[in-house]
């Protein structure tokens, strides 16, 4: 079996030595925060301090006070704060002031939608003005059609982030209630529950009803197609919001199925130019194009860094921020260019100190499959615990090729196909779809690229592309000599897997495979089963 | 010392003594994490609360 | 009613993917195109010297291999397909031609590619795998034809020197909607108020020109029918006239099992069921017969991976106007488990069918080989045809 050297940490870590501590089972939130020594407690204090203030600034609106009580699943962003401690666990130094940065920003922009939502929903805020401006999608959407639209004209409302994927990473049981309501109205508990759920929460009549059209697209998974189909007909027939389902061909890396991608994406631009009433601008869509670029070019430089014996941007953050950056925004906010650098900045001066994120790298990990919302802080245990270190997860490896970012008359014919690329490569699906070579070639090349001796395998049980290859894995990694850790979890649905029972898979596997002992014992069992 | 200075000075102190006090108690609720221990324990209440909510359940 | 002088011949035939009429059609020197999906052009695959066969896995009992290369998470077809290539069931397949349309079927072929499970002794040997229209739109028609010609029919003529040009293709269509006709015609007596013949029967026939050639099975249906015009009907009556809408029915002893309750299968509208795939395809010499031909499946496609809502809603339309033309009492919607497609259309479906089109429905999962589970189903059907029967006497009607 392939085996990689062992890296030791010849720092000690400042403040507490575990985060163990923080933990305590008759609470749904942490007992206390983590003490990182004077300096970067200080730091995590002054950035809970400005969410405070974002939350403060976004309560502080009477119509979102409203929607509030309106809506249940706003409540799960009553815990943004212990989302943030999820998404800290055990960080010190640059990788400390990564998570915040990347998070922060992920946090303020998700807060920004949900305003957005409340300001126009028929409900809430109904600023018909505003809500005649917007065009809602898919939380699994590539915003690439929209592009070339003014954002001070034209609103894009991404409206199952903030009701679904979101608020999820916040409140682990959130999302039962609605896969609840869509199993009673029929729908089996064996597909996906993430697209089970958003049907659930449209068949409770709890998405926020505003926008003059609506873009749907097959971007994911069989289960999410079908699920927009419960979701057009309620928003057709009873909102009377017009939809338009913008078809994403699976077999991404043909050629002979590009052009009919880009036909839809221009479909996708008239159906929204037609009820919005607002043209596309190229001037627009080719510097979000090098926005695009631009976010593509420090994704890789990250990667690079990543690929060295001293990764430093990786876990819930990286992968976060990438399908934020990359799926919600497309180079449409600039403000992503500065955090961006920001990131990168910071990522180079951690990898020039060779910071650790633990005592001890003795695996260097490809993180593969699609992870769970509700125990999104997997992977800084697991590096923490076992000494693993997840190089890159498989929903930030994502397009590396630069799109054309020039207006001229080709390149205008060209950005079509660009946008039509991106909208395939979306992530995950550019590795869950597409045939075996996306999914199986590209980890081996991976491994090989970014020297792994382990693929942690979630095996996401509903998601029928991923267990589709389960023996495939098994036998590919065996004649590699990579060892393969599977994982099995429900994506949203605890129930199925407990944070616990996903853990002990890791624990078990570490145990009687590899036989090591854990980096901190303390960490093997962490009683956060009923925590939010 | 003027008037001027020893006012100058007592607002200094005020400051100072505010944002010390700002800083006590949010450190407090922070490291104490006594924001989310609270927001826990409204929870139950909010949950009631969206049940008793009519909606239309429809497909 | 006297039993079919074919009935059990065709009842053999569905016993194994390598029949005897696929034996004789490889004797024959017919070139064996193996397919999974009804989204696939069927004339395409029949052109000239080649003859298409509809993978299935009748009899499937373990699924340990399978289950161990896709876990026991995917639905039972995709499955009870990997068993079987991997036993060695399909070594008759020249060639598999899969489109990318539910996940799980599509995973189940790459894995028979990737453990090289059929076309050991044959260099000409492919597997392809199509993209397929999501909408009824001409730029599906446009990705269809570029699909299906360099996935079909540039395949077929480099590896198998099969003829594809427009006078082949316009051949096969016609040789496709004379089998169409037949089965039409065989599917008509479901509508009489004492069908002369069961739904089971049907479906047995019907089943069987998907999964032998067309041109071995066409004598024995057309006199078939003409056993069934002849035959005397029984008296006793149906209890309930029901369609049955949903996945693939490879086990008649489903349509048998409904049919032992008292309900009358009287029309189907499954994949590989008569509709919409015994849909004759009408050609006009204006336009080149390939782009008809696509422009027909994307046009009578009722797969619920088809996603623009003219199509979502479209579906539950053509199931209502089947019940009615049909003259059925109710509806019975049923899935595989695990098929991500069918669950959803199923319970969308299933709503819709009550609330906008008045029909009592029933809505239910199975697995792929209805006897591992009959006592289930049969009480599911049992209780439907005792609602059906109340509603009836509650509106007046016969008791």
């Amino acid at each position: 079996m392939k085996t990689v050297q062992k890296v030791v940490n010849p720092v000690r870590r400042a403040g507490e030595q575990s985060p163990a501590g923080i933990y305590d089972e008759n609470l749904k939130v942490r007992k206390r925060r983590e003490w990182r020594g004077v300096k970067d407690t200080f730091y995590d204090y002054t950035r809970w301090l400005y969410l405070v203030s974002v939350l403060a600034k976004f309560i502080a609106v009477p119509r979102n006070i409203k929607g509030f009580f309106r809506y249940r699943w706003m409540m799960s962003y009553l815990f943004v704060m212990h989302g943030m401690d999820k998404f800290t666990i055990g960080l010190r130094d640059e990788a400390l002031r990564i998570a915040h940065t990347s998070f922060n920003f992920v946090i303020a922009d998700v807060t920004q939608a949900i305003a957005n939502c409340f300001r126009g929903d028929r409900r809430v805020g109904n600023d018909k003005k505003y809500s005649d401006a917007c065009v809602i999608t898919d939380e699994n959407s590539m915003v690439t059609f929209m592009m070339g639209f003014d954002t001070n004209k034209v609103h894009t409302i991404l409206r199952e982030v903030p009701t679904m994927f979101a608020s999820n990473i916040f409140h682990q049981f959130n999302v039962m209630h609605y896969l609840d309501i869509a199993q009673q109205y029929g729908i089996p508990g064996d597909v996906c529950p993430m697209p089970e759920a958003e049907a659930g929460i449209s068949i409770e009549d709890d998405f926020c009803v505003l926008g003059s059209c609506a873009v749907q697209n097959n971007t994911t998974c069989d289960g999410s197609l079908m699920g927009n189909g419960i979701i057009a007909k309620r928003l057709e027939r009873e909102y009377g919001i017009p939809t338009f389902q913008l078809a994403t061909p699976l077999r991404h890396k043909e050629p002979d199925v590009l052009d009919y991608a880009a036909e839809e994406i221009k479909k996708a631009i008239a159906f929204v130019e037609e009820h919005t009433g607002v043209k596309w601008d190229w001037d627009i869509y080719f510097n979000a194009a090098k926005r695009v670029n631009d976010a593509t070019r420090c994704r890789i430089a990250q990667m690079e860094i990543n690929s060295t014996p001293y990764p430093q941007f990786f876990g819930a953050a990286f992968s976060l921020y990438n399908d934020t950056n990359y799926m919600g925004n497309s180079g449409r906010n600039a403000d992503f260019v500065t955090i961006d650098h920001k990131l990168l900045e910071l990522a180079e001066k951690g990898y020039q100190a060779k910071r650790m994120y633990a005592k001890e790298y003795r695996h260097r990990c490809i993180v593969w499959g699609v992870q769970p919302q509700y125990v999104i802080d997997m992977l800084y245990w697991m590096v923490q615990c076992w000494g693993v270190v997840p190089l890159t997860d498989m929903l930030s490896v994502i397009n590396t090729d630069m799109i054309a970012d020039e207006d001229t008359p080709e390149n205008r014919e060209q950005a079509y196909r660009d946008m039509a690329m991106l909208n395939m490569e979306m992530i995950m699906r550019n590795h869950t779809h597409g045939g075996y070579k996306v999914l199986l070639d590209d980890l081996w090349d991976l491994c090989e690229k970014m020297n792994a001796d382990i693929v942690m395998m979630w095996e996401h049980m509903s998601c029928k592309a991923l267990t589709g290859m389960h023996g495939m894995f098994e036998e590919q990694a065996r004649e590699r000599g990579i060892h393969i850790m599977w994982v099995s979890h429900d994506l949203c649905d605890p129930r199925v897997f407990t944070r616990q029972a996903i853990r002990d898979q890791v624990n078990s596997y570490m145990r009687t495979v590899m036989r090591e002992e854990p980096l901190d014992p303390a960490l093997e069992i962490i009683p956060d089963n009923e925590a939010y | 010392m003027s008037k001027i200075a020893r006012t100058a000075g007592k607002v200094l102190l005020g400051i100072v003594a505010a944002a010390l006090s700002f800083f006590i108690v949010t450190f407090t609720i922070y490291f104490f994490n006594l924001d989310m221990k609270a927001t826990a324990m409204l929870e139950p209440f909010f949950e009631k609360w969206y049940d008793k909510l009519e909606r239309r359940q429809y497909i | 009613m006297r039993d079919l002088k074919y009935l059990k011949y065709f009842e053999d035939l569905l016993q194994q993917a390598n029949n005897e009429l696929v034996e004789q059609a490889k004797a024959e020197g017919k070139v064996c195109v193996a397919y999974t999906c009804e989204n696939v052009p069927e004339p395409l695959l029949n052109l000239d010297r080649a003859v298409s066969v509809r993978l299935s896995a009748p009899n499937t009992g373990s699924l340990d291999i399978a289950t161990y290369y896709m876990t026991n998470l995917l639905c039972e077809p995709s499955r009870a397909l990997l068993e079987r290539a991997i036993e060695g069931g399909f070594n008759f397949a020249d060639c598999v031609i899969t489109p990318d349309g539910c996940t799980m079927m599509n995973r189940a072929v790459e894995n028979m590619e990737l453990l090289k499970t059929m076309g050991k002794n044959n260099p000409n040997f492919f597997h392809e795998y199509m993209e397929i229209a999501f909408k009824n739109t001409e730029n599906d028609v446009n990705l269809a034809v570029l699909q299906c010609t360099n996935h079909i029919l540039n395949p077929l003529r480099e590896k198998y020197g099969i003829d594809v040009s427009d006078a082949a293709i316009r051949k096969s269509v016609e040789d496709h909607n004379r089998l169409c006709r037949l089965v039409r015609e065989l599917g008509e007596f479901r509508k009489e108020a004492k069908p002369r013949i069961t739904g089971y029967e049907f479906h047995v026939f019907c089943l069987a020109t998907y999964m032998c050639p067309k041109y071995l099975v066409e004598e024995k249906l057309a006199e078939t029918i003409e056993e069934v015009r002849n035959r005397e009907p029984d008296d006793k009556p149906w209890r309930a006239r029901v369609l049955v809408v949903g996945s693939e029915v490879d086990d008649s002893g489903l349509i048998k099992l409904i049919e032992e309750q008292g309900a009358f299968v009287c029309c189907d509208r499954f994949c590989f069921g008569s509709y919409p795939g015994r849909t004759e395809i009408v050609l006009n010499d204006d336009e080149d017969a390939l782009t008809q031909v696509c422009r027909h499946y994307i046009t009578n496609c009722q797969c619920p991976r088809m996603m623009s809502m003219d199509k979502v809603y479209g579906r539950k339309k053509y199931v209502a106007d089947l019940a009615k033309e049909y003259g059925a009492d109710g509806i019975i919607y049923q899935q595989v488990k695990f098929c991500d497609p069918w669950a959803y259309e199923r319970t969308l479906g299933s709503a819709m069918l009550q609330a906008d089109y008045g029909y009592p429905v029933l809505s239910v999962d199975r697995p792929y080989n209805v006897s591992s589970s009959v006592g289930q189903m049969r009480t599911r059907v049992q209780a439907f045809v005792e609602s059906i029967e109340i509603k009836t006497i509650q509106k007046g009607g016969r008791s």
